[in-house]
Formats: C-alpha cells, sequence, structure tokens
C-alpha cells in the first residue's frame, strides 16, 4: 500500500467514525449525557472565547515551564556529579531511588501545607516529578562519556573546568535532552493531576480558578458539560504533543549532530 | 568484538579478597550515609519550622507507620493491589494484543497507529473527569485509568521490537529450514522479548502513578485515597507514612519486574 | 565436465529506495554457471553487488530479471541445502553456541539425540569446545566466525554460501581459518559429492589461494568483469607464498585496480 494511499485511507476512516459518532448521539437524543463531535466544538468555542480556558492554560503553562527549570536546575548537576564521581553516586544513588518511586501526586497534602492551595502547590508536584529524569539521565550520559575523549583533553592540556564545559557537557546535551522531553511529558501529567487534586478539594470553597485542572473540575461539578470536558482533555493532549514536537525541533537545530 | 569480552577468571587470592571485602563495606557505608543525611537534614528542617505539623518529623512517621500497618492500612494496600493488578493486566493485554495485530497485518496497522498515536499525548491524567463522569467516585476510575495509561509503552515497545527485529535473523533462520510458526516462536518472541520486557516495566510505572492519581482524585479505597482522607484530618505524620509505604511498593514492583528481565534475558549484553 | 549445480542467467537486481524513491542498479546483467563441488570465489569493491548476489542464490530476495537456477530448479526461496554465512555472522544472540548449531536440525525436526551428537561433533570439529554454553556476545570475532561455520555446516548443505566470512578478523586469526575451511571443504581428497562453495571476499589474496575460479565483479553497475581460473595444486596450504601464486594475485590485482580506485573516488564525492 502506497503512503499516499494509505493516508486517505486513514483520514476517511476517521471522518467516517466522527460522523458515526455524531449521528449516533444525535439520533438517539442523548446530547445532554454523551459528548459528541459538534457539541465539542461548540462548547470548545464557548470557553476558548470567553477566555476562561486561556487563562487557565496560561497558568498551568506557567506552573510547568517553573517547576519543570527547578527539575533541570536541581536534577542536571546533581546527575552528572553522580554520573562522574563514584562516591556521589554511591550517596545519593539510594535516596534517589526510594524517592522516585513515589508518584509525585501523593505529595499534594504536604504541598498544600507547604505552598498553599491555590497553585503553587502544583508547583511543587511538578518540579518532584520532572527532577528525577534529569538525573537518571544525566548520570546515565555523564557515565558514559567517551573514556578516550576525557584522556585526549586532559592530554591537550585541559583543566577540569574546560574539560566539563569542553567533553562532558556537550557529549551529554543529546542524552539530557531526552530527558527534558520525558521530563516535561511526566511535568505536564503532573500538573494537571495536581491542579484536579487541588480543584476537588476547592470546589466546596467556590475560589477561582487557577489552571486546565481545575477548570475541569468546575465544569465537571457546576456546568456539568461534558463536551468542554472532552475539550479540556483534547487541549491537554495537544499541549503535550506541541510541547515535545517544539522540543524535539529544538533539539534537531541545536543539536544537530545528536540527529537520529 | 574483542577477545576481551571474554571473561578470564583470576586465582582469587586471600589478600585480594580480603580488599574487595573492604571496598565493599566503604561502599555500603557511603551509601548509608547518604540516607543518614537525608534523614538528619528531614527532622533539622522540621525542627526549624514554625509548626511542627509542617514536616513531621521521621520519629513521627516511623510512629504512625506503626500505627497504620497494626491497623486499617492493610486494607488500603490490598485494594490498590486489586486495583493495579486489574487494570495493568487489561492494559498489557490490549497492549500486547494491538501490537502483535500491527505488526501482522500492515492494513490493520494503518487504522490503529493512527489512533494509538492521537491518544497517546493524552494522558491517563487527563481522562480522570471524564472516567468521573462514566463511573463516578469508584474502584473503577482507578482501575480504567491504570488499564488507559499502561497500555501505551507495552505497545509502542512491542511493536518496535517486532519490528526491528532483525531481518539478517530471519534470513539466518529460513536458510537453516526453519519455516512459520517456527520462525515465531524461536526468532520472532525471543527476539522481541527484552522490548516487550521494557514495555511491561515502563508499563508499570506509569500505572503505578495513574494508580495513586486515580485513588487520590476519584476512588474510594486504596492508598491515593487513604492519603486524602488523613489530609482532611491534617494527620501529616499519617500521610507521610502511607507516602513511604507508596514508595516502598513501587520500587519492590519495578525490582521484581527488573529481577524477572535479568532471569530471562541473561544473553542480552546491554542491561537496562 | 561435471554438470553445473547453479546456473544464473541474464540476473539483473534492482533495488528501490524506500526512502527517496530511487533505483539502484546493483547487478546489471549476470551469466554464471557453477559446477557443483568447484570453490569459486567473488572478488570486487564494496558496494558492486557481491551480497546481492549471494542473496539471490539464497533466495532471500528474487532477481528484478532473469533466474537463478539451482539444480535445474528456479530459486524462489531459502532452503537448508543452500548454507548461508553471513557477513556479520546473524548469530541469534538469545541462543547459545550449541542452541545457534543445532537451530537448523531443530527446524529441520531432527531428533534430540541425534541433533546434540551432531552440534557437539561439529563443536569439536571448528575448535569451539568448552564454549557451549556461551552467548554470542560472550564470543572474541574469531569464535563467533566459527560457530557460524558451524551452524552452516550443522544441516550439511549442498552448497555454502559464504559472504565475507573471514573479514572482521586478525591476519593470525584469518590464516588459520582459511586452512581449516579448506580442511572440512576437502583441500586434499574430493570426496564424490563435496559441497560447492561461493565465497565472497574482498581479499584477492584470499580468493586466489582458496578458489578454482575468481570471479571479478565490476560495480555501477555490477556485472562480470572477468573470470580467472587459478590453476595452483591443491593443498593450497602450501602455495602461499609461491611464484605462481603471486603472479595470479598481480593478475586479479591489474584487473581490479582502476575499479578500486574509482570507488574510493565516489567514497570521497559523497
Ligand atoms: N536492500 C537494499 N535496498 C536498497 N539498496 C540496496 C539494498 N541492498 C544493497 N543495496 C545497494 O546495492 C548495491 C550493492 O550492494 P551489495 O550487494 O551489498 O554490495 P557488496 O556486498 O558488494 O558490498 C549497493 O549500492 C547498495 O547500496
Ligand atoms: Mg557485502
Amino acid at each position: 500500500m502506497s503512503r499516499r494511499r494509505s493516508k486517505i485511507l486513514v483520514v476517511s476512516a476517521l471522518a467516517v467514525l466522527l460522523l458515526a459518532w455524531e449521528g449516533a448521539v444525535v439520533l438517539t437524543g442523548a446530547q445532554a449525557s454523551w459528548p459528541f463531535p459538534s457539541g465539542i466544538i461548540r462548547s470548545g468555542f464557548a470557553i476558548t472565547a470567553d477566555g476562561t480556558l486561556l487563562v487557565a492554560l496560561a497558568g498551568s503553562l506557567q506552573r510547568v515551564i517553573t517547576g519543570f527549570l527547578v527539575g533541570a536546575l536541581v536534577g542536571i548537576p546533581t546527575g552528572i556529579a553522580m554520573g562522574l564521581l563514584p562516591w556521589v553516586n554511591l550517596a545519593m544513588r539510594p535516596v534517589t531511588e526510594s524517592l522516585r518511586s513515589i508518584a509525585p501526586i501523593a505529595w499534594i497534602p504536604l504541598a498544600i501545607l507547604w505552598l498553599g492551595v491555590q497553585g503553587n502547590a502544583a508547583l511543587f508536584v511538578v518540579a518532584y516529578a520532572a527532577v528525577f529524569p534529569f538525573i537518571l539521565n544525566a548520570a546515565q550520559a555523564a557515565r558514559a562519556v567517551d573514556r578516550n575523549h576525557l584522556r585526549a583533553a586532559r592530554a591537550l592540556g585541559a583543566g577540569p573546568g574546560l574539560i566539563l564545559r569542553a567533553v562532558v557537557v556537550p557529549s551529554t546535551l543529546p542524552t539530557i535532552f531526552t530527558a527534558a522531553r520525558i521530563a516535561l511529558a511526566i511535568a505536564w501529567s503532573s500538573i494537571i493531576a495536581a491542579e484536579l487534586a487541588l480543584g476537588v478539594k476547592i470546589e466546596s470553597g467556590g475560589r477561582s480558578v487557577a489552571g486546565l485542572g481545575q477548570l475541569m473540575v468546575a465544569t465537571l461539578y457546576v456546568k456539568r458539560d461534558v463536551n468542554a470536558l472532552v475539550f479540556g482533555m483534547l487541549v491537554i493532549g495537544l499541549v503535550s504533543f506541541l510541547i515535545d514536537a517544539v522540543l524535539r525541533r529544538l533539539r534537531d537545530t541545536l543539536l544537530p549532530w545528536a540527529r537520529r | 568484538m574483542s577477545p576481551a569480552n571474554v571473561k578470564v577468571t583470576h586465582g582469587a587470592t586471600r589478600a585480594g579478597r580480603a580488599r574487595h571485602l573492604l571496598l565493599a563495606l566503604r561502599s555500603v557505608l557511603v551509601s548509608v550515609a547518604g540516607i543518614v543525611a537525608v534523614v538528619l537534614i528531614w527532622s533539622l528542617v522540621g525542627r526549624l519550622l514554625a509548626h511542627p505539623s509542617l514536616l513531621p518529623s521521621p520519629v513521627a512517621v516511623l510512629g504512625a507507620l506503626r500505627v497504620l500497618l497494626a491497623g486499617e492500612i492493610g486494607a488500603d494496600i490490598l485494594a490498590s493491589i486489586v486495583h493495579l493488578a486489574a487494570g495493568y493486566s487489561i492494559g498489557v493485554v490490549i497492549g500486547l494484543l494491538l501490537a502483535v495485530l500491527c505488526a501482522r497485518f500492515e492494513n490493520l496497522d494503518v487504522f490503529i497507529e493512527p489512533v494509538i498515536e492521537v491518544l497517546r499525548p493524552i494522558s491517563a491524567i487527563a481522562w480522570i473527569p471524564i472516567a468521573l463522569l462514566m463511573f463516578g467516585v469508584s474502584e473503577s476510575v482507578p482501575i480504567f485509568l491504570i488499564a488507559y495509561a499502561a497500555t501505551f509503552p507495552i505497545f509502542v515497545n512491542t511493536l518496535d521490537g517486532v519490528r526491528r527485529l532483525d531481518r539478517l535473523l530471519l534470513n539466518a533462520a529460513r536458510s537453516l529450514g526453519a519455516s512459520g510458526n517456527f520462525i515465531v516462536t524461536h526468532v520472532v518472541i525471543p527476539g522481541a522479548l527484552p522490548y516487550v520486557l521494557t514495555g511491561a516495566r515502563l508499563s508499570l510505572g506509569v500505572a503505578w502513578m495513574a494508580m495513586v492519581a486515580g485513588e487520590l482524585v476519584g476512588g474510594d479505597a486504596g492508598l491515593g485515597w487513604r492519603i486524602m482522607w488523613y489530609q482532611e484530618f491534617f494527620a501529616m505524620d499519617k500521610v507521610m507514612a502511607i507516602i513511604l509505604v507508596i514508595g516502598v511498593l513501587g520500587f519492590v514492583a519495578d525490582a521484581a519486574l527488573r529481577g524477572l528481565q535479568r532471569r530471562l534475558l541473561g544473553w542480552n549484553p546491554v542491561e537496562s | 565436465m561435471t554438470d553445473s549445480i547453479l546456473k544464473i542467467q541474464a540476473v539483473r537486481k534492482t533495488y528501490v529506495s524506500v526512502r527517496t524513491g530511487d533505483t539502484i542498479e546493483a547487478l546489471a546483467g549476470i551469466d554464471l554457471e557453477v559446477p557443483a563441488g568447484e570453490f569459486l570465489a567473488v572478488v570486487g569493491p564494496s558496494g558492486c553487488g557481491k551480497s546481492t548476489l549471494l542473496s539471490l542464490v539464497a533466495g532471500f530476495t528474487q532477481p528484478s530479471a532473469g533466474e537463478v537456477l539451482y539444480r535445474g530448479q528456479r530459486v524462489t526461496g531459502a532452503g537448508p541445502e543452500r548454507g548461508v554465512m553471513f557477513q556479520d555472522y546473524a548469530l541469534f544472540p538469545w541462543r547459545t553456541v550449541l542452541g545457534n548449531i543445532e537451530f537448523g536440525p531443530l527446524a529441520r525436526g531432527v531428533a534430540l539425540t541425534q541433533r546434540h551428537a551432531r552440534a557437539r561433533e561439529l563443536i569439536r570439529l571448528v575448535g569451539l569446545d568448552g564454549f557451549e554454553n556461551r552467548y554470542p556476545h560472550e564470543l572474541s570475532g574469531g569464535m563467533r566466525q566459527r560457530c557460524a561455520l558451524a551452524r552452516m555446516l550443522a544441516n550439511d548443505p549442498e552448497i555454502w554460501l559464504m559472504d565475507e566470512p573471514l573479514a572482521a578478523v586478525d591476519q593470525q586469526t584469518r590464516t588459520i581459518l582459511q586452512d581449516e575451511l579448506l580442511r572440512l571443504w576437502g583441500d586434499a581428497a574430493r570426496r564424490p559429492g563435496a559441497p560447492t562453495v561461493i565465497f565472497v571476499t574482498h581479499a584477492i589474496d584470499e580468493a586466489v589461494l582458496l578458489a578454482d575460479r575468481v570471479v571479478v565483479l565490476a560495480r555501477r553497475p555490477g556485472r562480470i568483469k572477468a573470470v580467472i581460473d587459478i590453476p595452483l595444486p591443491r593443498p593450497r596450504p602450501a602455495q602461499r607464498g609461491s611464484p605462481q601464486f603471486a603472479a595470479l594475485v598481480a593478475q586479479v590485482w591489474d584487473l581490479i585496480r582502476d575499479e578500486a580506485a574509482k570507488a574510493i573516488v565516489e567514497e570521497i564525492d559523497r
């Protein structure tokens, strides 16, 4: 089967599926309790037009990026130190391994206690989720730095600072980029989880909406709009897809030698 | 490639063995020191904070853990394991089945893969509100989330493993007189197994996270649910004790799969 | 003159690149007959289609035009009567040395005791005693080669298709393996029904040392440039360093030199 033909097949199959879905919901008159394509579009348009979606999205994204950066700032140096220095590795590995096994979302009660119920509690969860991919990958990459590259640099008269800058960092960068992709994916789903948990908490208090997760909870319990809910879910998926696409593009431009 | 790969066994002298023991002892000490340092910092920070309940001390958490272990936590652990077992097996079976179908029938693959690629970026977490709507607060929410999360890694890795099967190895098998089912059982399955197991491990990791999140937000039992329950009472020592239990169980589950991987893949030079 | 066991008639092979859609003409009209029991060497610069030629005989791919006839039958697929030793050995990484060697008999349904007896015999023959239970990644390059050779032999194939089997080992190992290969094939005393060999190599001295005839391939597109008879007496190992041997190597080298130079220039251009 040629590529073109298979593409046409896929698109038409998806179109048929959507039409069948719409038809089934509309014909059975179940519009109130079941989501359907045109309803999703209508609700999506509504929450986009009145700005609630964008405000929530901006809030979530801002916290994801902050948490992600904190994770990178803590995780990359820690990982590189663990990869290069055996005693650091020995001291840190059991600690990181045991902390890593804890689902980040489990920290939410403590994070609320420390950082408040509004948004920053989610920030902690995100940073916690993001730090481990960085640590693990940076450590693995630093361990895998070609011994002969290090020897060559030393033989050419490079000191530790230059070796770190000119050999270790460039050769670990591709792996760290991979770590960034994993970390951002986890961070994004953690923020939604944290915001959902927060949303469920706040709902009784009736406070303002701070992120996508809270918006979804409000949509679920206050507006009871199924279509908006599905739309929100699709937005979450789309953002995660776009983040990954951007990071991949970034890697290909910044690290052309690491392209696969 | 090089003959250096062939292991050479030296006669172990007594002095050599003693030195080895000393080194091993030192590494254990350093590792223990790392853990001790973390616990010390933890209790120090807790003492410096304005209010002791903001960060319960290690001693308090251990006390809470003892109380929990003596009492109700068994039921929560059991509930979580039931959720995980149900959701994970559903997810793995679906993922494996889809991957095998995709690998076997190219025409099906054209339909299955795009659907998977559209769904994959939508994390299990994003389904929570819809799952709540569909199932209400119940055990179905974590089970659904776990199954959904577990499906993708095993699907992607299995398909990758089957696709990556060296064409040379298939040719070799054919020229040695193998065909059909024999090739499947003796070449395709062992060749794809490392990828399948890696997928199973990744699936378990995301399933674990989905379990905690699902129980925490939309469940009516299990460790995640219990966290929120104690949060209502501001019993932070109990919350931390449960966090500890979650960490330990997650670690044990991953270690078990890692052990399985090592056992089944003795031939594989690359360890992950 | 014995009957030809293999006839390659006007065979062409064109690959279509899946990614770009470009076509690559790997072989452009090959005619070749191989008598039963002959040791035939194929030499030529890299990319001239040597592996493609073997794949066609093995039945891994089909010719774009022309025919490959084995014992008068058109080759449509792989079969255990045509044994293959691959360029990178293609050992099954999840099977031990023993497991690899007995794969062929296992696939053909040979009983366990017979299978093991044959595998052990071959292990002794290729000098892998004591390594039966090692996995391929635990073996040195030379040992992997021996294992691949034994795996091919376990099916007692009528024809051995060998793709640069000695390319990746050091010179000493290579010399030893050449001698062993000749011994296994029956260099000193040719039995009737002895195996036929098609041996691909890029080393001219190796081709001259081993073969009854040397086929020189030219590249872009791949075609036969010359077929040279090697009338050196057997057993061959004694011929290393003889003036006749040196003269034949020089003769083949003359034929191939321009091609090799062109290949290098093309590599640089790319
Ligand atoms: N499966 C394939 N698809 C596309 N091109 C191929 C394939 N196999 C070989 N070729 C091309 O055919 C030519 C001959 O290849 P090959 O037979 O491997 O040469 P050799 O073994 O002499 O080095 C080369 O240009 C190679 O790039
Ligand atoms: Mg080749």
